[in-house]
């Protein structure tokens, strides 16, 4: 591991460190008018995940990229065994089980799973040449490596984890070139598997299901979430109520006001135009991802970049198609707004990967 | 060749992200810009309580003073809606400091369940409970003590038929007229409700008062209503069973008016016990019939004045026209008889009517026709509700051509405008469209018409025939003088008036003359008596019907005459 020589060469990542700062205001404004205006410790909190966000983002940002190339597979085994531990807790305490509590701080291993997984696939696809990537059996791997920790996550029980590794990784594989004859057969397969999924599923999931497709079906019980979101929104209108003015985020009509909709608080008092904002913010963070991959010659770099980048997008459209009614209610957090550590943590992280490829992506040898 | 496909593959997630952005501000663009009103609306019903402000409920009064219905203040205790917890807690709190029945307690949990906006937990607090509630308030939550009102009726017996009672709407608390005069002049006792628009949080706490509009009082009404009077005549028909007696002006005010047997208002408008309620309805002399305006009755010899002003007014007869009754006359194979059997020898019209001669409106009426006879009544006010403020006025019945007709599919027989003729058979008049008849002839005015509040002007466009009125108002004055109501109306003062009694079922030959305090209450002729006095100078209308009383002169003129007595002369 070496040291950068140049600091100054940080010419690329002046444009997301711009977005960050926009991002991150929002978010403390988010989360000073969910908390009803007041100057309480959980915003100090947030503050405080903010600032150490920004810190790990500048310590991996300095790291070189060799070390998270050669640690990629360690990091996933290790994430992939933590996972079974919760499994195996879960499986004799009852009930939803998604961290392990390591005495300093508790662990939620799922959300370490989706930098491990986009590490792990990076590095083992920019070890293959260019030949083997039309054979099915060089994509087994990954497609084992995606869907074994996503079985384990969905069995937490945690559907919206499941969906963004399987997302991620998928996406990730088809970049890589996934024979598309194999993918036209596993798509038709896959949608006749798809009624079958539905005995999968837990019981309060297939409630999250029904209630999705019909919302009216109990709107004091299931129904109410996803009704006082589209409520709160919906009544915003063009410029919204006016900062700290939302009364279906201040009179508590909007559950989880803090976290997963956190965007229907935003978007209730800054109203179409706040919401366009969150959305153009975040998605030219993905677009800037996936342009810092187009610009590294190094594959590892570039793969890397892309499943960061998939990672984000599909967090944000997945949160923002659920509050808005759009999909059924999942308990994704919209990256850098919502409130909660292990999200900051994640996303600061990928922020903190990015910039290290900006770095070193250009003369990254593919020899290391 | 690889890097060309995985471009390719590049620009199509590229691309699908775009696609997907694109989505999610087209269905935010749906939520907040198109469908923005209706979820405004969602927002503001979340968000926005309305209550009621109860307007005060006007009192009644009568002309002097007396008040007969009013408001009389009590405490209530509410619940807003709550948590599971503030519920049981609360409930747990109350028992012992205020008395609730098993029952109460189960209806206050359905209610709770059915997640009403509030509740009322008790309506009537006692002075003690209230104490106890003060006490101990900061330990519950979501309970409140509201001041409110119930309707009180401070004489019932007397003035029952009269105020009427009302009902309270159990969401809103709202009094509403059910009968008499609460129900005719329920808009103006009401007033207007007023509200209150709150925030509320979800939990139903409220956060601050947005906007308030005050409730407008309800009128106060006077009545015409003479407190003394209305009592006098309570105490006078309170000595018969069941019947009706209104006394008025000759402007139309009514002075009082009394229906027996009576009922206690106040039962009706609180709280009552199923037994209560057994007593009232399933009493078979329904007291909550109003004898004088919601009941009709075959008005009898009454009647004989409206075909005599028929008569006369079409040139069928004059003042010296006569008739002979021999006791009775042949008609489609039957006899009918007059009521007094021996016949009255040969008779004008003022005999007829001061004997009440059967024979001769028999004679008169086959000659006028029904027709004829139903236009004047319509004149005098009958067939038709007189817009008394009472509510459950009937309008009797006054037969012709097409409605027998339309009832039975049969021709109008010549005997049945006989029997019409002498007030019986299928005609039905209230007890004061009686009065009002009498109150028309003497104040020579088709236009009036009774009423409980103060009359400012009376409208006086449709005269009465002022010949053919004066013979009549001459005629009535003679039945009070030599006719069938001398013996109790002959007095200084003049009384003018006309007896009516009538039959209940078919005579059967062996009960002709039979004295009716001797037979069975139920068949015993209806009493009726209309008279006015001063004559000539006419102040007061009277009108008196004492059910199954036996005969108008007998029963019913004497209690005219007392209450003319104490009206003129001031006796007690």
């Amino acid at each position: 591991m070496t040291f950068p020589r140049n600091i100054s060469l940080f010419n690329e990542s002046k444009i997301l460190l711009l977005l960050l700062v926009l991002i991150l205001g929002i978010s403390m404004c988010g989360q000073y008018s969910a908390f009803n205006g007041e100057l309480c410790s959980p915003i100090g909190k947030h503050a405080l995940r903010i600032m150490l966000g920004i810190i790990l983002m500048c310590a991996i940002a300095c790291t070189d990229l060799k070390f998270w190339n050669n640690f990629a597979y360690f990091f996933y085994v290790f994430t992939f065994i933590a996972l079974v531990i919760v499994e195996i807790r879960g499986a004799i305490r009852l009930g939803a089980q998604r961290w392990i509590d390591l005495y300093i701080f508790s662990l939620q291993p799922s959300e370490l799973m989706k930098l491990a997984l986009v590490l792990s696939l990076a590095r083992y696809y920019s070890l293959f040449s260019l030949r083997d990537i039309d054979k099915l059996s060089t994509h087994m791997v990954p497609l084992l490596a995606t869907i074994a920790p996503a079985i384990l996550v969905m069995r937490q029980p945690d559907l919206g984890t499941a969906l963004i590794l399987l997302g991620t990784g998928f996406c990730v594989i088809f970049l890589e070139g996934f024979p598309l004859r194999i993918l036209k057969i596993a798509s038709i397969i896959l949608a006749l598997l798809l009624p079958c999924s539905w005995f999968l599923l837990h019981d309060y999931q297939r409630n999250r299901i029904l209630t999705f497709l019909d919302p009216d079906r109990d709107p004091l019980g299931m129904g109410y979430h996803i009704l006082q979101s589209k409520i709160a929104i919906g009544s915003g209108g063009l410029w919204g109520k006016g900062f700290l003015n939302g009364t279906q985020s201040k009179l508590d009509f909007l559950p989880e006001k803090n976290t997963d909709f956190i965007f229907t608080t935003i978007t209730e008092e800054f109203g179409f135009m706040g919401g366009i904002c969150i959305i153009i913010l975040l998605i030219s963070i993905v677009f800037y991802f996936l342009w810092i991959g187009r610009l590294s010659k190094v594959l590892f770099t570039k793969i890397m970049c892309y499943g960061l980048a998939i990672l984000l997008f599909l967090h944000t459209c997945i949160n923002i198609a659920m509050v808005i009614g759009l999909m059924p209610i999942v308990g994704i957090p919209l990256p850098f707004i919502s409130y909660g550590g292990t999200s900051m943590i994640t996303f600061m992280s990928s922020c903190g990967l990015i910039v290290a490829s900006c770095r070193y992506g250009r003369n990254f040898n593919r020899k290391i | 060749m690889r890097t060309h496909s995985l471009n390719k593959r590049f620009h199509l997630v590229c691309s699908f992200i775009v696609l997907l952005s694109v989505i999610l501000v087209v269905g935010l663009y749906y939520l907040q810009i198109v469908y923005n009103q209706k979820y405004k609306l969602c927002s503001d019903r979340n968000r926005i309580r309305v209550t009621h402000l109860l307007p005060k409920r006007g009192r009644i009064l009568t002309a002097d003073g007396q008040v007969i219905a009013w408001n009389i203040h009590k405490y209530r205790l509410i619940m807003e809606r709550c948590s599971k917890g503030d519920f049981t807690k609360n409930m747990q709190l109350l028992s012992g400091k205020i008395s609730l029945s098993q029952d109460d307690i189960l209806s206050l949990e359905q209610k709770y369940k059915s997640r009403a906006r509030f509740m009322v937990i008790k309506d009537e607090l006692s002075w003690q409970e209230y104490v106890n509630i003060s006490m101990m308030f900061f330990k519950f939550n979501n309970i409140s003590i509201e001041n409110g009102y119930i309707r009180g009726y401070p004489a019932p017996l007397v003035y029952s038929h009269i105020t009427g009672y009302v009902s309270q709407n159990n969401q809103l608390q709202l009094q509403t007229g059910k009968s008499g005069i609460e129900s005719y002049c329920n808009e103006k006792l009401t007033g207007t409700l007023g509200s209150l628009q709150t925030e509320i949080n979800v939990l139903g706490k409220t956060i601050r008062h947005l906007s308030r509009e005050d409730p407008t009082d309800g009128e106060d009404l006077t009545l015409t209503i003479d407190s003394k009077l209305q009592e006098y005549v309570h105490g006078l028909m309170s000595e018969h069973k069941a019947g009706g007696c209104v006394v008025m002006n000759l402007k139309g005010e009514i002075l009082a008016i009394v229906s027996i047997p009576s009922y206690d208002a106040n039962m009706l408008a609180g709280k009552m016990t199923h037994a209560q309620w057994q007593s009232i309805s399933q009493n078979s002399l329904y007291p909550l019939m109003n004898r004088v305006t919601s009941c009709a009755y075959p008005p009898g010899s009454i009647f004989k004045i409206v075909v005599a002003y028929a008569a006369l007014c079409e040139g069928v007869i004059d003042a010296n026209t006569t008739v002979f009754c021999g006791g009775g006359i042949k008609q489609d194979g039957h006899t009918f008889h007059c009521w007094n059997r021996g016949g009255h020898g040969k008779v004008n019209v003022r005999d007829a009517l001061s004997y009440s001669c059967d024979c001769f409106f028999f004679e008169i009426a086959k000659k006028i026709g029904i027709d004829c006879i139903v236009k004047y009544a319509k004149l005098f006010g009958y067939g038709a509700v007189t817009g008394v403020e009472l509510a459950g006025e009937v309008a009797g019945l006054l037969p012709d051509h097409s409605w027998k007709f339309l009832k039975y599919g049969t021709t109008w027989k010549p005997f049945e405008t006989m029997i019409a003729g002498i007030g019986q058979g299928a005609l039905l008049a209230t007890l004061i469209q009686s009065a009002v008849m009498m109150a028309r002839l003497y104040s020579e005015n088709f236009d009036l018409s009774p009423t409980l509040l103060p009359v400012k002007t009376c409208r006086a466009e449709d005269k009465i025939n002022t010949r053919v009125g004066s013979i009549l108002k001459e005629a009535l004055h003679q039945v009070c003088v030599k006719g069938t109501a001398a013996n109790s109306c002959k007095v200084s003062y003049g009384i003018a008036g006309k007896t009516g009694s009538s039959q209940v079922r078919k005579l059967k030959k062996n009960m002709v003359g039979i004295d009716q305090t001797k037979i069975e209450w139920k068949y015993r002729d209806h009493a009726f008596f209309v008279g006015v006095a001063p004559y000539p100078k006419v102040d007061y209308v009277v009108a008196v019907f004492v059910e199954h009383g036996g005969g108008g002169a007998r029963v019913a003129a004497p209690i005219a005459r007392k209450i003319f007595d104490w009206l003129i002369v001031g006796v007690k």
